[in-house]
């Protein structure tokens, strides 16, 4: 008989299960789909930052041949949408913000969708205009939301140990004042959404690109007063999230009301620059931090104030409170630590989710302020990162609990591969040379969740599986894809439980009909959560499957193994059945049996009470990045010549996948930091379009040297842990060190635009 | 709203589509199609395309100046032998523009014509003394580049004229050309700020210094100012500061979104500047 070796999938390269499919140009994505019958929706937005509504007549638009439905607040339920149910779908009184609807159509084409909204004329009474969150506060203030009247949208204060008593043992402290802008996520997919009602049971079926389908449906079912179990998501392949598709949005709600209205399905699609007008934008900050050390570099304290510009709505932007909290608290070991932070209503837009989640903004202050305080005792910043860095085993002060870590690896490799400590130093003494290109060395360090995040009582994952007579498996999962390669990574752990090739795997993770739930997509979860709820699925149909194998072998299903399609002796890999055919002998007997198993799958995390602490995660994920960049001083422009990067995964799943996550988020981080600016004046956004929205583009790409640390994480899948946004976290507070480094000017503002840069270095204001 | 469509074949044909009025041509649309996209630009009723006209392509030595056709590509300026070896300024600009797509498409007339103050092949044309040819069906004329620009995406072109050629006198032995742009990344920017300094090398210094700046004025423009401080004068540090600071005060740039006055200003003096460095060491 035919011996199979043991082999392992784990650590390999594998391509995205998807990959073929869209560089062929074959993927289908809400963009693409017509339904029979459907219309065009379109929205009507203010081009008021911030006035009262008089009057709306949409009777000339209504007229237009090809229109089907014109919406305004007066023909829906007033049922207001987000974080705080601040957000009307349709405004009704007044405007707070540019993005705002105001009216809404449904048309044969998008030529008369377009003509129908020129017709709807609009009476404002212009109301005076906030714009600086600093101003909020201050008496005679403009309230934006009337159930607001004092600004304040949402505040968070965390504190563990005493900050007096720390500051008082502390030999310097420093304090400074960072801000942090604006930007978005700039998916090349844009936000779009079908409505569909079934004309005889009034069902209704949305097809979204939200990363939430199990949350959405909810929300939607409280929005439109409908039972949840009639509404039905359905996700086509969805073209990037990176959180912003997080939330639920204005336009989701007034495509199902057009649907409703017409009797039609309704696809309503944003235009490039509506996306960029009207979806969210990363979470701006003021964040002032003081933090001390003693002589020998051990951290006394942290006391964080923040402000953050909440925009007209509260949408999950003003939530970010929530993670900058842990690398407050937690990066590095803190004795004391107090924080507060408020979002103050202002007739700004408002941010949402996007990777990291307010990390980049806490890494940024934090890390600064490493180099700063390293540099006052006269110590060199890589030896006292590494004297406050945690070990295995330590608890933080909100009750972190590192099962794991691989903290200190990481800053050491990052430091060797790199050369930090020789290039910093060499460096810094060639500052006052004449030459107008200055090299700088910088250094991030960045702690976040990798095990989930239990921000809700459940931070679970369902999964079914099913074996076909031909072992061919489905795996049927509640976590979607948004571009990340989860179906590829949760594929892969399966086939290496089951012995079975990537090819013997279809993903099926689109539909709330069919897939069993899942919290969504974010907090880096995908591959911890819906992996282990994925091996968990798969050891349970291995056990079933070994379990008939013993009878028929006359092992013991510990003597078994599951090898190349095949059951195996386990000891020698003797061939003792192919699989297919004992999955038919299973089916096909007297005790008829098919293999399908379910599993659901929940983190042993905690849900956090109001005091904020407790162990959030499963367990958490740490990086070092080290930039390298060059500053030309003739004309303030940073070019990112080179990041090293070093980063606790746990361990490496799938090399290809991890890469491409690590490699795309070191771009979006250099892309914070050097170019992305949304440019608003007086609420108005006055780049909104990739002209003069500078996103990274191929050549401005670094070299990178990208290393792995294994801390194979006990109750990660094979040990690893999530790393979806963590490479994005490090890159502004490292390009900010060595920006330091390289000239000796600190840059506290983002971003270190050309301009910005030149500006600092002028000591011009 | 477009109602009528020519794709023309000859030069005539083209200039009796235009004598209708309220035309539009489109040569490589890079220009045309983004901005009455975005409502900037309202088409006219007849769209006239003239990519297929072949008597507007190709380049040719014609006695002591090079005619470039105006449609000819970015990316042909780039790779084009005569270019390279007699205009070399014009193809380093050519390959400082856009991207791949946008350079096999856009076209040196199309430059010319959407006369944007930061057209990146306008300032290497006024180093190189360009002149334009515009032909009617009432006629043809010939005039300086520098004259032919009116304000931002103005010009002295006729409604119902056609750039029919671009002709540069073929240099000067000695003569040296530098382009510099200033754009916030390497790729796919629009200039912030351009500088173009050309002359004849001669005793240390520059002869016959000819001066220009791309998006610091209403339109592309010559710097007198800074050619005269220039001339003759032996490229030491002085000469060198002097002449920056003439080409800062000349310039005229406004605040917008990529960038503020101030710092265009301070970009010109650092940019002419560091042309002129590299200049003097050769
Ligand atoms: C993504 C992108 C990046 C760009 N980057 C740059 C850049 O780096 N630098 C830069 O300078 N520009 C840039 N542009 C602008 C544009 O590509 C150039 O101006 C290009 O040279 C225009 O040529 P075209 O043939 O496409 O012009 P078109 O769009 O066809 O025409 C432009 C204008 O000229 C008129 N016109 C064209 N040819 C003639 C003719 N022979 N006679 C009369 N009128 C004529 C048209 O009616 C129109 O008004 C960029 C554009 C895009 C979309």
């Amino acid at each position: 008989m035919a011996v199979i070796a043991k082999d392992s999938l784990i650590g390999r390269r594998i391509p995205k299960m998807d990959a073929p499919e869209k560089t062929a140009g074959k993927t289908r994505y809400v963009q693409d789909m017509k339904l029979p019958g459907q219309l065009v929706g379109m929205i009507l937005r203010t081009d008021r930052v911030h006035a009262r509504i008089k009057r709306i007549d949409t009777s000339r638009a209504q007229a237009l041949p090809g229109v089907h439905a014109v919406l305004t607040a007066a023909d829906i339920p007033q049922k207001p949408i987000g974080v705080n149910k601040d957000n009307p779908p349709l405004k009704g009184d007044k405007v707070r913000c540019i993005r705002d609807e105001i009216a809404a159509v449904a048309a044969e084409s998008e030529e008369i969708a377009k003509a129908a909204l020129k017709l709807i004329e609009v009476e404002y009474e212009d109301l005076p205009g906030l714009f600086d969150p600093t101003q909020a506060m201050q008496p005679g203030a403009p309230v934006i939301q009337e159930a607001k009247p004092n600004n304040i949208a949402m505040v968070f204060d965390y504190a563990h140990g005493d900050v007096g008593a720390g500051e008082a043992e502390s030999d310097v402290v420093v304090e400074d004042e960072f801000y942090l802008h604006y930007v978005t996520h700039c998916c090349m997919g844009v936000s779009g959404v079908i409505a569909d009602f079934e004309p005889t049971s009034g069902n209704l079926t949305i097809y979204s690109n939200t990363q939430v389908p199990f949350l959405h449906k909810r929300e939607f079912s409280e929005v439109l007063g409908m039972d949840p179990g009639r509404i039905r998501i359905i996700q086509p392949p969805i073209g990037g999230g990176f959180g912003s598709k997080l939330d639920i949005y204005p336009f989701e709600p007034i495509a199902v009301y057009l649907a409703k209205a017409t009797r039609r399905p309704v696809k309503l699609v944003f235009s490039r620059e509506e996306e960029f007008i009207a979806s969210p934008t990363r979470q701006p900050a003021i964040v002032k931090l003081r933090s001390g050390c003693k002589k020998d570099g051990t951290l006394t304290f942290r006391t964080v104030d923040i402000l953050l510009d909440n925009g007209g709505y509260t949408s999950w932007g003003a939530t970010i409170p929530f993670v900058m909290m842990q690398t407050f608290s937690s990066l590095y070991r803190v004795p004391h630590c107090l924080y507060h932070t408020k979002a103050v209503y202002t007739n700004n837009p408002y941010a949402g989710s996007f990777r990291g989640y307010g990390n980049l903004q806490a890494t940024f202050a934090v890390e600064q302020q490493i180099d700063k305080m390293a540099e006052a005792i006269g110590m060199d910043n890589l030896a006292f990162r590494l004297k406050n860095a945690q070990a295995p085993g330590e608890v933080t002060g909100q009750g972190m609990v590192f099962k794991s870590c691989g903290f200190k690896e990481c800053l050491t490799t990052a430091a060797e591969r790199s050369g930090y400590v020789q290039k910093f130093s060499a460096n810094a003494a060639n500052r006052s040379k004449p030459s107008a290109r200055k090299r700088g060395i910088g250094m991030a360090s960045m702690l976040h969740v990798g095990g989930g995040a239990k921000i809700y009582p459940s931070d679970g994952c369902g999964t079914i599986l099913k074996l076909d007579d031909f072992a061919h498996v489905t795996l049927i999962t509640g976590a979607s894809e948004i571009g990340q390669g989860s179906e590829t990574v949760l594929s892969q752990l399966v086939c290496e439980e089951l012995g079975l090739p990537m090819s013997a795997v279809t993903v099926v993770n689109n539909d709330t009909e069919i897939t069993p739930w899942d919290v969504g997509v974010h907090a880096s979860r995908t591959t911890f959560i819906a992996g282990n709820s994925a091996i968990g699925a798969a050891r349970k149909a291995k056990e079933k499957i070994l379990a008939l194998a013993s009878k028929v072998a006359n092992l013991t299903p510990e003597q078994l193994d599951m090898r190349g399609g095949c059951i195996v002796r386990a000891e020698d890999g003797e061939v003792v059945m192919p699989l297919p055919k004992l999955l038919r002998s299973l089916h096909f007997s007297d005790k008829a049996e098919l293999v399908m198993t379910t599993n659901y799958y929940e983190p042993p995390s905690v849900h956090q009470g109001k005091d904020f602490k407790g162990d959030v995660s499963a367990t958490y994920a740490w990086a070092t990045q080290v930039c390298e960049v060059e500053v030309d001083t003739d004309t303030g422009i940073v070019k990112l010549l080179k990041v090293t990067a070093a980063h606790d995964v746990g361990r490496v799943l799938n090399r290809l996948g991890l890469e491409g996550q690590i490699e795309g988020g070191i771009v979006m981080g250099q892309g914070y930091a050097l170019s992305e600016d949304m440019v608003f004046k007086q609420g108005k956004l006055l780049n909104p379009a990739f002209r003069d929205y500078k996103l990274m583009t191929a050549p401005e790409v670094p070299e990178m040297d990208i290393s792995f640390i294994e801390s194979m994480d006990g109750e990660g899948p094979q040990g690893a842990k999530g790393v979806g946004e963590a490479p994005a976290i490090c890159m502004a507070a490292a390009i900010a060190n060595a920006i330091y480094n390289a000239t000796g000017v600190r840059m506290t503002n983002l971003p270190f635009t050309p301009e910005n840069v030149y500006r600092a270095l002028k000591g011009a204001s | 709203m477009v109602e009528r469509y020519v794709a023309a074949k000859t030069v005539e044909e083209a200039l009796e589509a235009l004598s209708g009025g309220d035309a539009t041509v489109v040569a490589g649309g890079t220009d045309v199609m983004p901005q009455s996209q975005a409502g900037r630009l309202k088409l006219g009723r007849t769209l006239v395309n003239i990519r297929r006209v072949a008597a507007l392509s190709g380049l040719a030595l014609t006695g002591d100046e090079i005619n470039i056709g105006p449609l000819t590509t970015v990316a042909d300026l780039n790779e084009h032998d005569l270019i390279r070896q007699h205009l070399p300024v014009l193809a380093d600009a050519a390959d400082k523009f856009a991207s791949p797509q946008i350079r096999n498409m856009g076209t040196i007339g199309g430059n010319v014509c959407n006369a944007s103050p930061a057209g990146d092949l306008l300032v290497p044309l006024l180093l190189l003394n360009a002149e334009v040819e515009l032909r009617s069906s009432n006629g043809r004329r010939r005039m300086k580049l520098q004259d032919f620009f009116a304000g931002p995406g103005k010009s002295h072109k006729k409604p119902g004229e056609l750039l029919t050629a671009i002709l540069a006198p073929l240099p000067k032995a000695g003569f040296t050309a530098r382009f510099e742009k200033f754009g916030t990344r390497p790729a796919l920017d629009i200039s912030t700020v351009s500088v173009g300094i050309a002359g004849v090398m001669a005793y240390g210094g520059l002869q016959e210094v000819r001066v220009a700046f791309g998006a610091v004025a209403p339109t592309p423009m010559r710097g007198p100012a800074t050619e005269h401080a220039l001339e003759g004068k032996k490229l030491d540090d002085a000469a060198i500061e002097a002449a920056a600071q003439a080409a800062m005060q000349e310039v005229k740039p406004i605040s917008d979104v990529r960038a503020t006055d101030w710092y265009r200003r301070e970009l010109v003096h650092n940019l002419v500047r560091k042309v002129l460095q590299d200049v003097a060491r050769g």
